[in-house]
């Protein structure tokens, strides 16, 4: 089997994995606060069902929105969708993994936050406007950690590359229980929790107007473009909980060119981003959300636990 | 074996720094101490791991003392303190959380550029840690400056002081061993003081007012 | 043996303090004890003349620096102890502390010497930075005597500061051993003098520059020089007279004299011009900053404080220029500023127990009401602004020539022009505080006969060392070569 053919069964497999898989793992997570709670909670397909069920309503749009309305979801999804695509999530070799650069990867994950932003504000709704400003903030204090956190590991693998740190990490097994990924992890963790709105950030459930960050955005979307904004949130919360996965975890992660070796990645991934799924639902269902005017703490934490990442890299190499 | 004892080194020192950051970043005063106890024995460890691939039997001393000493006696000796006190139950620092934070990112990289001229006269992988040492000495003055309480104060000084530990064990294996008894006690006795007079001072008005109070000045 | 002995003195004297209770008589000892430990420093320095004894299995050790140091610490600390059971029991008669706080205060004052002692005769500078960080912790009980909330403030700001300070010292003493180490291919290095000095020509620039601008903030904290002042007015201003008199006349000296120690270790290392340029800067600035603090002085005991800043000021210029004759007059300034200091903290002592203040605007007239006293304090302060017959003057003449010399005339003229700033503002201050008459009814009293005597004897000193060169000529000069490579 020839290169370039591996290349696009790797991205097509990640995205079929990721598609579906991230619906499926907000549902475990949900399940899992639902048990830890004492609540039967529902299934973990649900979310594959409600997408289903909002891709037979019809197309809603507020009286007063422009195009931006319109066109938010698709590039909220697409963007995630090519970052899902080129990042190394089951394999180190996928379309235009030489591109996969840490700093295009951020950037289209920034893409989709900005785009949803502007559909936040473009119905001029007090909600939506709210919403955007809260996300923003939390973005712009996030988005840094997430930079030095993975340049930190770039700096000890000697590339910017994602692919390639993935892969270089899977040769050093002894870096993965060094400081650089320590400090790195911290970081990611607390940029995972920030980025996906979940708490102590952001409360994916609820509604309470005082409270919503993310919900508050897409508050104004019905039907089929509301099952592409949720779609396009989840792979970014896939993305996300793979990368750092197979950062810090680069085993079972396909080097090779052979389709055993993507079978046994899949498996891998799964197992790997199940296990963070859970984690992250255990964070949650022991803290509280935040005060808002707490977060700056909080990410400011993770930012500095990034920086000493890098510096550490810069110390022991 | 010797990359065990490079990753051990690694970690444990960074453990003093990642400790010192994260007395900045919490703000309950009993978290606090109880973290400066975590950064006592990393920096015990630090001591042990280098005694033991050296085969330094002085230094094996000295780190038991440090991880009877900062460990858990002086630790112990603050919780105590602060227990003594229920309103300072938070800090309350004069230059918020975030901006700290950021601070401390910034003097983690100023130290690691001022201690590249240390550790190229001796490079090896105890040297390079040294930035590590540097950057907690550093903290250690940021929270000195910026901390209002008297607990704080007093682990700002400690935190100076494990930093100053750091660097002597890695550049040097630690001092000569009469010296580092001397200074141990030295340490111990001033935050013996240190608590005597915060405690003395509580008696008298507010333990906070302490550090805030104006009455001598020209 | 002998180092042993003169260490052991105060020691003793610490343990009789604590089995014994209070009596007067246990500051009358205290005062003995220091007579012994003046007495054997002066022997020392005759035996250290020509070499340098070692003592204690090598850890102890004394070149005539160290003894000069000794009997500095001798004759300053005889002033302050036999000042002990007078002050301890005027304030014990006033209900101002207890008998077992007097005792504590005899014990600590004890402690306090000896660790100064332990600074000065130690081979090891890393002992004589332990054992100058002890005497934070000494002093610190000390300053806070009083226990009233001002002094409590004193002396929290006293150890933190000082202990921030210090703490730098311990880096930068760690730096030097690592470059010790590193000259030394990695076996024999332990910090003594000796072996650092063997050492220095093989010294690597960097960390020793490094260590060295470290050595400076941290022991000048100690020193009192700007910028790590701000603890000295306050905890001289709180402390009790002869704690006072001890921390403002030794002290800082003897912080100062690790960092001749060690700027003879850098001059060897870097050349004379790296020390030189840090040693200035920060003496020019405590110069600048304390004249200027002087002039608006309210208070008498803060008022000596800065001029204590200014005089550290002084010995960090004359130090910075390094030749023998400076050193040697640094040497002599801290003898004669020593003793004119405790003879001025003494007195002011007395007139706050007597006036209950020691702001200077409330007092008026010590002269005509007091003459013993007002007499002794101003010729102190002659002395203190270096009068002619006064040592300070010969020191500080000494001191500008070698500056002179050593093409540094601009910092002449910086610092003439501070002390007659200084010279204009301690005499309008002392004017206000001597002249004026006596109100009505009342008669003038006396001092008491034995403190005024022992109060004049140290002035009589004062102008004899300004005015005699023998015995100290020698003793200087073989001091001063001992840290002037």
């Amino acid at each position: 089997m020839n290169r370039v053919a591996l290349s696009v069964c790797t991205s097509v497999l990640q995205l079929a994995l990721v598609g579906v898989g991230s619906l499926v793992l907000l549902g475990l997570m949900a399940k899992v606060k639902a048990r830890a709670e004492g609540r039967v909670g529902s299934p973990v397909v649900q979310p594959l069902r409600d997408i289903r069920k909002l891709l037979t309503k019809e197309r809603l749009h507020a009286r007063h929105s422009s195009v931006v309305l319109a066109l938010a979801p698709m590039v909220i999804t697409a963007s995630a969708a090519v970052a899902v695509g080129i990042s190394p999530i089951i394999g180190t070799h996928p379309v235009l993994g030489q591109s996969a650069d840490i700093f295009v990867i951020v950037y289209l994950l920034l893409t989709g936050s900005v785009a949803s932003a502007l559909a936040g504000l473009d119905p001029a709704t007090a909600f939506g406007g709210m919403g955007a400003s809260r996300a923003m903030t939390i973005g712009a204090l996030a988005e840094p950690a997430l930079l030095v956190a993975v340049i930190a590991l770039s700096v000890q693998a000697g590339t910017s590359n994602l692919p390639g740190i993935v892969s270089s990490t899977a040769s050093h097994p002894a870096w993965v229980f060094g400081p650089v990924h320590l400090f790195a992890l911290g970081a990611l963790l607390i940029v995972v929790l920030a980025e996906t709105g979940r708490i102590p950030v952001d409360n994916p459930a609820t509604h309470l107007e005082l409270t919503m960050v993310h919900e508050a955005m897409v508050l104004e979307y019905a039907g089929p473009e509301l099952a592409l904004v949720t779609l396009g949130e989840a792979m970014r919360l896939g993305l996300l909980f793979s990368l750092v996965a197979n950062l810090f975890l680069p085993w079972g992660v396909a080097t090779g060119d052979s389709l055993g070796a993507l079978a046994i990645a899949c498996a891998a991934l799964v197992a790997k981003t199940t296990t963070l799924a859970l984690v992250v639902a255990l964070i949650e269902v022991r803290s509280a959300k935040l005060r808002l005017f707490r977060l700056p703490e909080l990410l400011a934490g993770g930012f500095v636990l990034s920086v000493l990442a890098v510096v550490m890299g810069l110390v022991i190499r | 074996m010797n990359t065990a004892y490079v990753s051990a080194l690694d970690v444990t020192a960074g453990l003093v720094l990642f400790a010192a950051v994260m007395t900045l970043w919490r703000r309950g005063v009993r978290t606090i101490v109880s973290i400066l106890g975590v950064q006592g024995l990393s920096l015990s460890a630090v001591a042990l791991v280098l005694a033991i691939h050296e085969h330094d039997t002085a230094l094996l001393v000295t780190g038991g003392l440090v991880l009877v000493l900062k460990g858990i006696v002086i630790p112990g000796l603050l919780l105590r303190a602060s227990r003594l006190d229920p309103k300072s139950r938070e800090t309350r620092p004069l230059v918020n959380v975030p901006a700290s934070l950021v601070a401390a990112a910034v003097l983690i990289v100023l130290s690691y550029v001022v201690s590249a001229r240390i550790t190229s006269l001796a490079p090896s992988d105890a040297t390079r840690l040294v930035p590590l040492g540097m950057a907690t000495i550093l903290v250690g003055y940021f929270m000195l400056v910026t901390r209002r309480r008297a607990v704080s104060k007093i682990v700002g000084l400690i935190l100076v002081d494990n930093g100053i530990g750091l660097v002597a064990y890695l550049l040097t294996s630690g001092v000569p061993f009469i010296v580092e008894l001397g200074s141990s006690i030295d340490v111990l006795l001033v935050v013996v003081v240190l608590q005597f007079l915060m405690v003395s001072m509580g008696r008298h008005s507010d333990v906070d007012v302490l550090t805030e109070r104006r009455e001598l000045r020209d | 043996m002998l180092l042993v002995m003169i260490v052991a003195i105060p020691l003793a004297m610490t343990l009789a303090a604590m089995v014994c209770p209070w009596s007067p008589w246990l500051g009358r000892a205290s005062g003995l004890a220091s007579a012994g430990v003046l007495a054997l420093g002066i022997w020392l320095s005759a035996l250290t003349m020509t070499t340098p004894r070692w003592g204690a299995a090598h850890l102890m050790r004394a070149d005539s620096l160290s003894a000069f140091m000794v009997v500095v610490i001798g004759s300053v600390s005889v002033l302050a102890t036999s000042f002990t059971s007078r002050t301890m029991s005027q304030e014990i008669a006033s209900g101002a502390t207890t008998a077992r706080h007097a005792r504590h205060y005899v014990i600590l004052m004890q402690v306090f010497i000896t660790c100064m002692l332990i600074a000065v005769l130690s081979a090891n500078l890393g002992v004589v930075w332990i054992s100058i960080e002890a005497t934070t912790i000494a002093t610190t009980f000390l300053v806070s005597h009083r226990r009233t909330s001002g002094a409590f403030e004193a002396s929290w700001k006293y150890v933190i500061l000082c202990s921030v300070g210090i703490a730098l010292a311990f880096l930068g003493t760690v730096l030097i051993y690592y470059g010790e180490l590193h000259a030394s291919g990695g076996h024999v290095a332990s910090l003594n003098w000796t072996s650092l000095m063997a050492a220095a020509p093989h010294l690597d620039p960097r960390v020793t520059r490094l260590g060295f601008a470290l050595l400076v903030v941290g022991y000048g904290t100690k020193v009192g020089l700007v910028p790590m002042h701000s603890w000295l007015p306050d905890a001289h201003s709180q402390a009790p007279a002869p704690v006072s008199a001890l921390m403002s006349g030794v002290l800082l000296s003897v912080a100062f004299y690790a960092l001749l120690r060690f700027r003879a270790v850098v001059q060897i290392a870097l050349g004379p011009t790296f020390p030189r340029v840090a040693l200035l800067m920060v003496g020019v600035a405590s110069l600048l900053v304390a004249t200027a603090m002087l002039i608006a002085q309210r208070d008498l005991k803060r008022m000596l404080a800065y001029s204590s800043i200014e005089h550290m000021g002084l010995m960090a210029v004359g130090a910075a220029v390094g030749s023998p004759l400076a050193i040697a007059a640094v040497l002599l300034h801290v003898l004669g500023h020593g003793i004119t200091k405790a003879v001025l903290f003494l007195s002011a002592g007395e007139i706050y127990q007597l006036e209950g203040t020691t702001e200077i605007d409330r007092i008026s007239g010590l002269l005509a009401r007091r003459p013993v006293l007002g007499g002794i304090f101003g010729f102190a302060l002659m002395s203190l602004v270096a009068f002619p017959p006064f040592s300070l003057f010969v020191s500080e003449l000494s001191m500008a020539r070698a500056e002179v010399d050593a093409g540094l005339s601009w910092v002449v003229a910086v610092s003439l022009a501070c002390l007659a700033v200084v010279f204009a503002a301690v005499l309008r201050h002392g004017r206000h505080l001597l002249m004026g008459s006596r109100g009505d009814g009342e008669s003038p009293s006396v001092l008491d006969r034995s403190a005024a005597s022992m109060l004049v004897g140290a002035l009589v000193v004062c102008v004899a060392l300004g005015v005699l060169s023998w015995p100290v000529q020698s003793l200087l000069w073989h001091a001063a070569h001992q840290v002037t490579p």
